[in-house]
């Protein structure tokens, strides 16, 4: 296992959680998308550190530092969800509109 | 030790107003300000007594370069001389008693504590004028007691009658100070300073640089220098403020109006003395003598017992100018300072008098009640309504009520009268008349033997008023029986002052004038000689200095001074002493015989009633007319003077809505008519048309470009995605 197997995971991930953000029509999915994109960041993080930087883990507590954001980043996002989905009676976002210009 | 002294006694009442003045200004009061401006004045007064001690026989001038303006330098300073000092102690003096007197005559007013403040301003403004040893500063004081004189009359503005006549007052002296403020300006022009006294003062320089040709400008000069003292000491015709002027409190009327700042133009005039030439002396004297008579006469008819003082105020003036005039400058300080002591101890008295009527008579009932009584009177004229506790035809038998008020008041008018040997005003009134005769005999002058008669007619009308008023307030019987159960003897703080201004008008008190050694009068330089040379050849070798000396201070009474009883056998050293002891043994026999004739006929009419003084009006009725309207002077200023000016101002009234407005707006119906609508159009069109232009054009864009922005997050998502791997592209490319 080298590096590259990583970073090939790791970019694989982030098309799908790309591929998912920009094509589901459902909010809860989107949220599914940018956990995978995030995901695939902590995994470069953590892959870089181990054959980079072997002494020095501070890229893995970035990574972990990113589960963490992920962690709270849903929290809000979910929070958002609801409040929109009492607003307008849906969570498609091509049917909440309303900030185009 | 003299400057520190002097500027003492100027200090202190200064800082008396400053403190009123500071405080005002936070909006509060000192608690006493009464205490405080008495005793400020009592201090300046004890540092006057002691000058007396200072002074040195030769005068003296401290002098500071004040201002300096290209190569002409003002100068500020004292002169001290003993004239200067006579004064210190008159005005401390009088000032002094009148703070005393106004706590009890002024205590119930509601401006109690500005009353002396105002007071206390008026001293510092008088003895700063004493002071001063150029034109410069005697012009300021000048102008600063004309202002105190000006809030002091209308200290009662809730009277009409009072704001108008302190403006009266103010524009009438105004017009005097313009012609001296000219006559100041021709001196200056000439010798480049304002400065009075040594090298390089105008006294020295008149003396050794004008020539006889210069005579004409200079006589120009002197009289219209003492326009401003007309104006100031009204005399006629510029008089007709000071009447009106007794609208102020009592003691006002007492100390700025009688005592003190009238005497002002006098005692200016006295400080030119050294530049008056034969002409301009002429004409002082004439206006001088002119005014003591028509005064005086105006006086007999009035009932209004302040003005009948007012106008006798003006009468006394005018024989202390005559005496000036005449060339007796030593004559003419005596009485004005004798003049000084038992005119304020007659006002002084009269505001008792006034005071005990008035408990009864608020101001506001006062008014109300005379509007109504004058509404249908045939003989109201301007100024001549008398409130009732001024009015003598409501007094009578007082003498009873106020025993302490009617001897103090004898004593003055006594005094005033010229009664004989043991009163002050007859030595200073004889050394008057004596003087006036002495020049008349000596330059063998017509002029000075009319005014000599004027000067006497003057002294016998003035002892008959004067006894009219005692009769009429203090004898007979009670005219006004409500009234005279009112009346009461005045407070110690008013009969105390009355007290020691009667034992002032004892010549005992005035020995200093009769020193000869103490008072010099100064030298006319060589102004006289020429014409004076033709008139009087044997004058020619003597000089103008002695013929001056004779009348003056020649009387060597030393040893009579203090009983004052003497005889007055005294003449100059040198000369004339025949002439003048002529002149003046049959000046003084002749004023101790109106004197008599004036206070027998006055007792006749008004406390014998052997003569009936109505019955004389009526067999003299136009004179009696001439008289009661004081000379028509009111009226001629009304008619002519007034009425000119309304005129002049309605006819500046058409030409300004007229002549003025028509431009104006004119100029407004171009601007708005063909100006304005041009400009318009090229906002209208060019200015609006760019800016609109520029909001059309960007809304087109906003609406094109706006489609941009779908609001679905998706599509944002997606333009991103490219963007980021269009850059990473390029980037990789390069």
């Amino acid at each position: 296992m080298t590096l590259q197997h990583y970073l090939v995971i790791s970019a694989i991930l982030f098309t799908l959680g790309i591929f998912a953000v920009l094509t589901r029509r459902n909010a809860i999915s989107i949220l599914m998308g940018i956990e995978l994109i995030l995901n695939s960041c902590n995994l470069n993080f953590a892959a870089f550190s181990r054959f980079m930087t072997p002494e020095d883990i501070s890229g893995q507590i970035i990574a972990i530092f990113g589960i963490v954001l992920a962690a709270a980043e849903a929290a809000v996002f979910l929070a958002i969800i609801l409040a929109i989905y009492r607003e307008f009676g849906s969570i498609r976002p091509d049917e909440v509109d309303t900030l185009k210009g | 030790m003299v400057v520190p002294l002097i500027s003492f006694i100027l200090l202190c009442p200064l800082a008396a107003f400053a403190v009123f003045g500071i405080l005002g200004l936070a909006n509060k009061r000192f608690p006493r300000q009464d205490y405080l401006s008495t005793a400020a004045m009592l201090i300046a007064l004890a540092c006057s007594f002691l000058l007396l001690r200072e002074v040195v026989p030769s005068p003296e001038a401290h002098t500071v370069d004040w201002l300096s303006l290209g190569n002409v330098t003002f100068s500020m300073g004292f002169y001290l001389d003993s004239v200067t000092v006579i004064m210190l102690i008159v005005v401390t003096l009088v000032s002094s008693l009148v703070h005393i007197f106004s706590m009890g005559y002024m205590h119930d007013d509601p401006r109690y504590p500005r009353f002396f403040a105002y007071l206390s301003l008026f001293s510092f403004s008088m003895l700063f004028l004493v002071v001063s040893d150029n034109l410069l500063g005697i012009y300021i004081g000048w102008e600063l007691v004309g202002l105190c004189s000006y809030l002091l009359i209308g200290f009662w503005f809730e009277k009409d009658s009072a704001a108008n006549a302190c403006k009266k007052a103010f524009l009438t002296t105004r017009v005097g100070d313009v012609g001296m403020f000219i006559g100041m300006m021709m001196l200056f022009t000439k010798f480049q300073t304002l400065s009075l006294y040594g090298e390089d003062g105008i006294f020295t320089l008149a003396a050794s640089q004008l020539t006889t040709g210069d005579m004409v400008w200079l006589s120009i000069a002197g009289v219209l220098i003492f326009c401003g003292a007309i104006g100031k000491s009204a005399q006629m015709p510029l008089h007709t403020w000071l009447p009106d002027a007794m609208e102020g409190p009592t003691p006002v009327s007492a100390l700025i109006h009688a005592a003190t700042m009238v005497a002002a133009g006098v005692y200016l005039t006295a400080r030119m003395f050294p530049i008056l030439t034969e002409t301009s002396s002429l004409v002082i004297a004439y206006v001088g003598g002119i005014t003591a008579l028509v005064a005086a006469t105006i006086a007999i008819v009035r009932f209004d017992i302040k003005r009948v003082l007012a106008y006798s105020t003006i009468s006394q003036l005018g024989y202390m100018m005559l005496a000036i005039g005449a060339g007796s400058y030593v004559a003419g300080l005596f009485h004005l300072t004798t003049h000084a002591f038992f005119k304020a101890l007659l006002f002084l008295g009269s505001g008792s008098v006034i005071h005990a009527f008035h408990a009864m008579h608020a101001h506001a009932h006062d008014d109300e009640k005379h509007d109504h009584e004058h509404a249908d009177d045939e003989e109201y004229i301007l100024g001549s309504e008398i409130p009732p506790d001024q009015d003598m035809r409501n007094m009578g038998g007082l003498r009873h009520k106020m025993p302490i008020t009617f001897i103090t008041m004898l004593i003055a008018t006594l005094s005033i009268s010229g009664v004989p040997f043991i009163f002050s005003g007859f030595w200073s009134k004889d050394k008057i008349l004596a003087g006036v005769l002495g020049r008349a005999m000596e330059w063998n002058s017509i002029h000075h033997y009319i005014l000599f008669v004027i000067a006497l007619l003057a002294a016998g009308i003035t002892a008959f008023y004067m006894f009219r008023l005692i009769f009429m307030t203090f004898f007979g019987e009670p005219r006004n029986q409500e009234m005279h159960e009112m009346a009461h003897e005045s407070p110690l703080s008013m009969t105390v002052p009355l007290i020691v201004l009667a034992l002032l008008s004892f010549p005992a008190v005035n020995t200093l004038w009769f020193n000869k050694d103490y008072v010099k009068p100064p030298q006319q330089s060589h102004l006289h000689a020429p014409t004076h040379a033709q008139l009087a050849p044997d004058t020619k070798t003597g000089g103008t200095g002695v013929a001056l000396s004779l009348f003056g201070v020649s009387e060597a009474v030393a040893a009579e001074e203090d009983a004052g009883q003497g005889t007055q056998d005294v003449h100059g050293d040198d000369g004339h002493h025949g002439s003048a002891h002529t002149a003046h043994t049959i000046a003084m026999v002749l004023s101790i015989i109106v004197a008599g004739l004036g206070i027998f006929l006055s007792w006749l009419f008004y406390h014998r009633r052997a003569l009936s003084a109505e019955s004389v009006a009526t067999t003299f009725r136009p004179v009696y007319n001439l008289f009661w309207h004081k000379y028509y002077f009111d009226e001629f200023y009304d008619g002519v003077l007034v009425a000119l000016t309304v005129w002049k101002a309605r006819l500046f009234a058409r030409f300004d809505g007229s002549v003025v407005d028509g431009i104006v707006n004119g100029v407004g119906l171009v601007t708005r008519d063909i100006l304005a609508a041009f400009v318009g159009f090229f906002d209208n069109r060019v200015v609006d048309g760019l800016v609109n232009r520029v909001a059309k054009i960007t809304w087109a864009i906003g609406g094109r470009i706006r489609r941009i922005q779908t609001g679905a997050i998706q599509t944002y998502l997606f333009v991103v995605l490219v963007g980021i791997v269009l850059l990473i592209l390029i980037f990789r490319v390069l």
